[in-house]
């Protein structure tokens, strides 16, 4: 905590003392078209140097860093002519200019291309992907794991309120078959104290979301599809910061800011968060109950008590940008902490009292990236990592509790003890240390305008080790360690053909895993029993490859097919078992396979010039071999059951997504997507030659259909001319499901229809931003997970305030 | 007093639902012919990911006695049957007329969770008097059975995982490995917990030293005298030098706790020098009293194979009682899956040897000391009864479900002083799933 204040000071006493030397020039305005409405989303340019800005929902923009003298700039967007400005700044000085596009008659060339935006390009390269803008979600109260779950496809499970454990399910596919990326690097790098539950959306650029087929530049045995989190890279020199506060004592701050010397290309960029929630919701139904000494049960309706969460990180990042040998070049150090209390297990019925987690991470990176490297077309990247991970999980409290958070009390007015011995199982302090060290690297060839070749590598080694200070020393001394390494090389043949219409890109990638153990063993030398190791090794390489294509069949219509063959490698426990969790080793496990496909169309028309309609459908298919499960042994005749992991299961997952993009004039946004699957059970026929009767059916325990639907509104110079008030609804629903084989209505979830409001004011100086969010507003029971309750009613008020120059 | 006036409602219960029934009974009538009007059901576990595993859940389905006789009857019960509340294979008991099932959820959000249900004949189960939740004192996977007490008592057990005595925070030198044990008794009439004490039970110093201890308590069984409680054990043994539990080693005297009941407290340790298994069973019962008066104990991961081990009325191990089934038997490595007394002496076990799964069925006699393999039973290989549960004990009659792993099977009825075997109902199977039980 002290080291991060301290790298706080230092950032802001260096970007102060460079900032002082600077000549502070910028340009700043707003653009309008013809009608003199504002335009969004324009871009604008400076003509001999790589600064620029795109306008926001206001047609603002602002471009900082700028040396006094003339200059070009020029503006261009889809559907407006392109229009050069001339001018001139003196030192100091802070242009404000207005500038009127006019509408474009040509619906081709090179402004239309400039004006897609990066969303747009790689939804359209082919790939099953939805890319999610954090922009205008980041005013409102929401978290990142908020925004994933209202993404067509996707699923969030959480268990419980801000900071409690996540499952992702992609398009039927969850757990360690989705992996999570951030800037392209494998999120294990960072832990628990760095993830989706704690970093803010404002902190984030866009997050892609690729699901069954992955591009070769995110390397890694990603099974069923990746998220990857692209932290904020603004070019423009730029402050901002929030604070929120809300239902259940939730307070959630950030700030991020980017300060770029024009003149020698040094750059600082930083930021941080600060999360912090009580969760003490109320949860009440059959689930939550407290148990009288005599057995019977006493429904309760009451608040958690054990569920706070703290999060606190931040990053700062030194180097140069646009410079001359660098497209960016850029130290930095990341560092977060954060505290988590967990109420209880898999179901809410028995709560915990005393049972939390704590961790920290420190990580070490270096970027580098360079267009034309050498040879005009050539791009390198590179990202090299390395953390510090550090966990501790702390299960000490020997009584059970009620939901009233009292002790209970048994038949003999005693307290009981928990049959484990402390909350969750056995009493643990169990610290884990991991040191993780990742290196990506990029080789980009442009042949020419419609021929590129990518070749990726990404290697990723992980150190751990374990100490649980509830063991004996001695028990200590004889627990395992297991390093793993990971090499993962991807090479990607990108093409377009017939004028950008064909998009073609072809991958394949190598994977190879290597994993030590040592377990501690007891030797016998001169008759005296010493510790002694056994070591062991276990190498894997398998290859796997796929492709992603779009094709422009109509004008406005895009055919959209991808797929790969994917992989995931077993894990280290997989492998290696673990005697504390039951598992034997499994020297001879095969990585699970997964033939992967999505087929899909994009498109959009206009209707009247005034209704805009978008539209994405898409059909997958997800047919998984070998798939990695324990095996259960139905006697379990060993004192000491354990069972191997072994590759026995067979799953395929067959559905399909629909997203709908309606946009009335400036005003109203609807969007509407729905993501229906089935998760089967793929095994046809038993050792008799008999076909299961699960075969084909819904795996228990998947929500299997959502809903979501925004609904904004944006009204202008309302109250005060300039300013803007945006008017959110949300809702999800989600079916009920089975959670278990046998189906009845006792193992199945409640159907539920979630609805959220939400009210933003922008004032006129386009620097704060206030707003107010009501979730939840009917106050209905949600579950992600059977017998575990979300939050309720909840409100939330936020401040965001950004400066553009400095 | 009590006793006879349950008894006297049992009585009526018969008469009630025989009238309302009106079944008829056709069969040959032996000795003791049981209960002709009672409902019997029978269970069956779901596949959860592998064939057999059982974890996909528990369902039942009752008929009359004359269907459960009749081999022209097929029952289904993964297509007819009631599920039972519980995530994993619930862990059933009856009453002894068959009327009531009793229940207690293993696992998931309501592990541990009892519940009685009035059986009124093929899927129609209905929970009678709410809830009651073992789960505080005994954890949500608890070992229990009934007492062999007119329907009166439940008890189920629990130990916590082992622990060395020098564990921080207290250190020291290393003395022994223990759990804390539970015993709590649940009483069916009102449907509540009656009872329940918590205790370290300890062994001798020497066998603690060793890194001895036991790791789980299960099937206890009260004596003739109704006084004291037998508990059985299953044991483990850490390895002192690494603190890590031990593969292989030399197993001790098969050992037993015995409490005083109903008051539950003063466990102490009785150990035999006959048998050098576990006695814990498995999801069933493993101990009886015979007509003798004596306790008779089955042992499990026996190093000579299961005995059938004395307790005598004192509730000591008689070690001059020598029952091996390896010897009785003619076969090697003998283990008792489940098994169930009759009458006379006579019992019925449920076992595999020579170290595969497949599942056979031998009578007993405990004052002979013989065993016999029951045939005109199909021996399929892939019969495995080590998630059995259920035996229907009718007069001189017991009824056990044989379904080999997603086969057909079975009702099959075994006459204890005829040694008749009759084929019963046709037992209807899916693939991965198995019978487990009549009731």
């Amino acid at each position: 905590m002290s080291r991060y204040f301290l790298l706080l000071l230092f950032m802001i006493c260096f970007s102060a003392s460079v900032k002082a030397q600077g000549q502070k020039c910028s340009i700043s305005g707003v653009a309008y078209n013809s009608q003199g409405e504002t335009l969004p989303g324009i871009m604008v340019l400076l003509q001999d140097s790589s600064l620029g800005a795109v306008t926001d929902m206001n047609g603002f923009f602002s471009i900082n860093g700028l040396s006094a003298g003339t200059h070009s700039i020029y503006l261009s967007g889809l559907g407006y002519q392109r229009k050069d400005v001339p001018v001139k700044v003196a030192p100091q000085d802070k242009m404000e200019i207005i500038v009127i596009l006019e509408e474009s008659e040509e619906e081709l060339g090179e402004v239309v291309v400039e004006g897609k935006t990066f969303e747009k390009e790689i939804e359209e390269s082919g790939f099953a992907v939805n890319v999610i803008e954090t922009k205008k979600a980041s005013l409102q109260s929401l978290q990142t794991n908020d925004l994933l779950n209202r993404t067509a496809g996707i699923r969030v499970r959480q268990n419980g309120g801000l900071g409690s454990a996540v499952n992702y399910n992609l398009n039927g596919m969850s757990g360690n078959s989705v992996r999570i990326f951030i800037d392209g690097i494998p999120i294990s790098t960072y832990g628990a104290s760095f993830s989706l539950n704690s970093i803010p959306p404002a902190l984030i650029e866009r997050i892609e979301v690729y699901k069954g087929v992955i591009p070769a530049h995110l390397s890694d045995d990603a099974l069923g599809g990746a998220i990857n989190v692209i932290l904020k890279q603004d070019m423009s020199n730029n402050l901002t910061a929030s604070v929120s506060y809300g239902s259940f004592n939730t307070l959630q701050a950030n700030f991020s800011s980017m300060y770029r010397n024009e003149k020698n290309g040094f750059t600082v960029r930083a930021s941080g968060f600060h999360n912090y929630s009580d969760n003490n919701y109320e949860v009440w139904g059959k689930f939550v109950r407290n148990i009288l000494p005599n057995g019977r049960y006493e429904y309760v309706r009451t608040r958690r008590f054990n569920d706070a969460y703290r999060s606190t990180g931040g990053q700062i990042q030194l180097g140069f940008t646009n410079v001359k040998w660098a497209d960016q070049f850029l130290i930095g150090f990341n560092g977060s902490n954060d505290y988590n209390e967990i109420q209880h297990g898999n179901y809410m019925t028995i709560p915990y009292k005393g049972r939390f987690t704590t961790s920290q991470s420190n990580v070490l990176n270096l970027n580098y990236n360079k267009k034309d490297f050498m040879v005009k077309g050539l791009e390198v990247t590179f990202t090299g990592m390395h953390s510090d991970r550090h966990e501790v999980v702390n299960d000490t409290v020997r009584w059970n509790y009620n939901w009233f958070g009292e002790k209970s009390i048994g038949l003999n007015g005693t307290p009981i003890l928990r049959s484990g011995g402390a909350q969750q199982g056995a009493p643990t302090i169990n610290h884990i240390d991991r040191k993780v060290t990742t290196f990506r690297s990029g080789l980009n060839y442009d042949i020419n305008d419609n021929h590129r070749v990518v070749f990726n590598h990404m290697y990723y080694t992980i150190d751990r080790r374990e100490q649980d200070l509830m063991k004996t020393e001695l028990e200590r001394s004889f627990i395992g360690t297991r390093d793993l390494t990971k090499n993962i090389s991807a090479v990607a043949y990108e093409m377009n053909a017939f004028n950008s219409r064909l998009k073609t890109n072809l991958f394949t990638k190598f994977y190879q895993q290597q994993i030590e153990r040592m377990n501690p063993i007891l030797l016998r030398q001169n008759g005296e029993q010493i510790r002694g190791e056994d070591t062991a090794k276990s190498k894997r390489n398998t290859t796997g490859y796929g492709l992603a294509t779009s094709l422009n069949v109509l004008p406005k219509l895009m055919l959209i097919v991808s797929a790969e063959k994917a992989v995931r490698m077993p894990s280290e426990n997989e492998i290696f078992g673990s005697p504390g969790d039951n598992i034997i080793e499994n020297i001879s496990l095969r990585p699970e396979i997964s033939n992967n496909l999505n087929v899909g169309f994009r498109g959009g028309f206009l209707y009247n010039s005034d209704h805009k309609f978008d539209f994405y459908v898409s059909g997958f298919l997800r047919d998984t071999k070998d798939k990695i499960v324990q095996r259960i042994n139905p006697r379990m005749n060993d004192a000491i059951q354990t069972d191997p992991f072994e590759n026995l299961g067979l799953v395929k997952s067959k559905g399909f997504e629909a997203e709908l993009k309606y946009e009335m004039g400036r005003n109203l946004n609807v969007f509407l997507n729905f993501s229906r699957f089935n998760t089967v059970f793929n095994q046809q026929y038993d050792p008799n030659g008999k076909e299961y009767t699960y075969y084909n059916q819904q795996l228990p325990n998947e929500p299997f259909f959502t809903v979501n639907n925004m609904v904004q509104y944006t009204l202008n110079d309302f109250i005060q001319t300039q300013s803007t008030v945006i008017l959110n609804y949300n809702f999800g629903f989600v079916d009920r499901f089975y959670t278990s084989w046998m189906e009845i209505d006792e193992f199945r979830t409640p159907r539920q229809f979630i609805q959220d409001i939400g009210i933003s004011y922008m004032f006129p100086n386009k620097k704060f931003v206030i707003s107010a969010d009501a979730r939840n507003i009917f106050d209905r029971q949600a579950y992600d997970n059977f017998a575990v309750q979300k939050p309720g009613r909840a409100f939330y008020l936020k401040l965001n305030y950004t400066i553009n120059n400095f | 007093m009590k006793k006879l006036l349950l008894n006297g409602l049992l009585i009526g219960a018969m008469l009630g639902s025989a009238a309302l029934t009106g079944c008829s009974n056709d069969d040959p009538m032996p000795d003791n012919p049981g209960n002709a009007d009672r409902w019997v059901t029978v269970s069956g576990a779901l596949m959860g990911s592998t064939p057999g595993d059982g974890n996909g859940g528990t369902m039942v389905y009752a008929v009359s006695k004359d269907d459960a006789r009749n081999p022209e009857v097929s029952i289904d019960v993964f297509e007819n049957g009631y599920g039972v509340r519980s995530n994993r294979t619930a862990r059933l008991q009856a009453s002894e007329d068959g009327s009531t099932l009793f229940n207690i959820a293993y696992t998931g959000d309501n592990g541990g969770e009892f519940t009685k249900y009035a059986v009124n004949g093929g899927r129609n189960f209905n929970p009678i008097d709410g809830g009651v939740n073992i789960s505080q004192y005994a954890g949500t996977s608890p070992r229990w059975v009934k007492l062999f007490d007119g329907d009166r008592t439940g008890i189920a057990v629990n130990v916590t995982l082992p622990v060395p005595n020098n564990a921080p925070p207290a250190g020291g030198t290393f003395a022994y490995y223990r759990g804390v044990a539970t015993v709590l008794a649940l009483d069916f009439q009102e449907t509540l917990i009656s009872g329940y004490r918590q205790y370290e039970i300890p062994l001798t110093a020497e066998e603690e030293l060793q890194g001895h201890t036991i790791f789980r308590l299960d099937a206890p069984v009260l004596n003739k005298l109704g006084n004291k409680l037998i508990i059985g054990t299953w044991m483990r043994k850490y390895d002192v030098a690494s603190n890590t539990v031990a593969n292989n080693f030399e197993r001790l005297g098969t050992k037993s706790v015995v409490v005083d009941y109903p008051s539950l407290e003063n466990p102490t340790i009785i150990t035999s020098s006959v048998g050098h298994g576990d006695c814990s069973g498995y999801r069933s019962f493993n101990s009886f009293v015979a007509s003798d008066g004596n306790i008779y104990q089955a042992t499990q991961r026996d190093p000579k194979g299961s005995h059938i081990l004395r307790i005598n009325q004192n509730n000591e191990y008689d070690n001059s009682y020598i029952f091996s089934l390896d010897a009785a038997l003619g076969v090697k490595g003998v283990y008792v899956d489940a098994w169930r007394y009759v009458n006379d002496n006579i019992a019925y076990v449920l076992y595999t040897h020579g170290g595969t799964d497949q599942g056979y069925v031998a009578q007993v006699d405990l004052s002979a000391r013989t065993a016999t393999k029951v045939e005109g039973i199909p021996y399929d290989a892939d019969l495995d009864f080590s998630q059995y549960q259920g035996f229907m004990v009718d007069g001189d009659e017991v009824y056990i479900a044989v379904t080999p792993t997603g086969k057909n099977g079975n009702i099959y009825i075994l006459n204890s002083k005829t040694n008749e075997v009759i084929k019963g109902a046709t037992l209807i199977n899916k693939p991965g799933n198995h019978y487990i039980g009549v009731f």
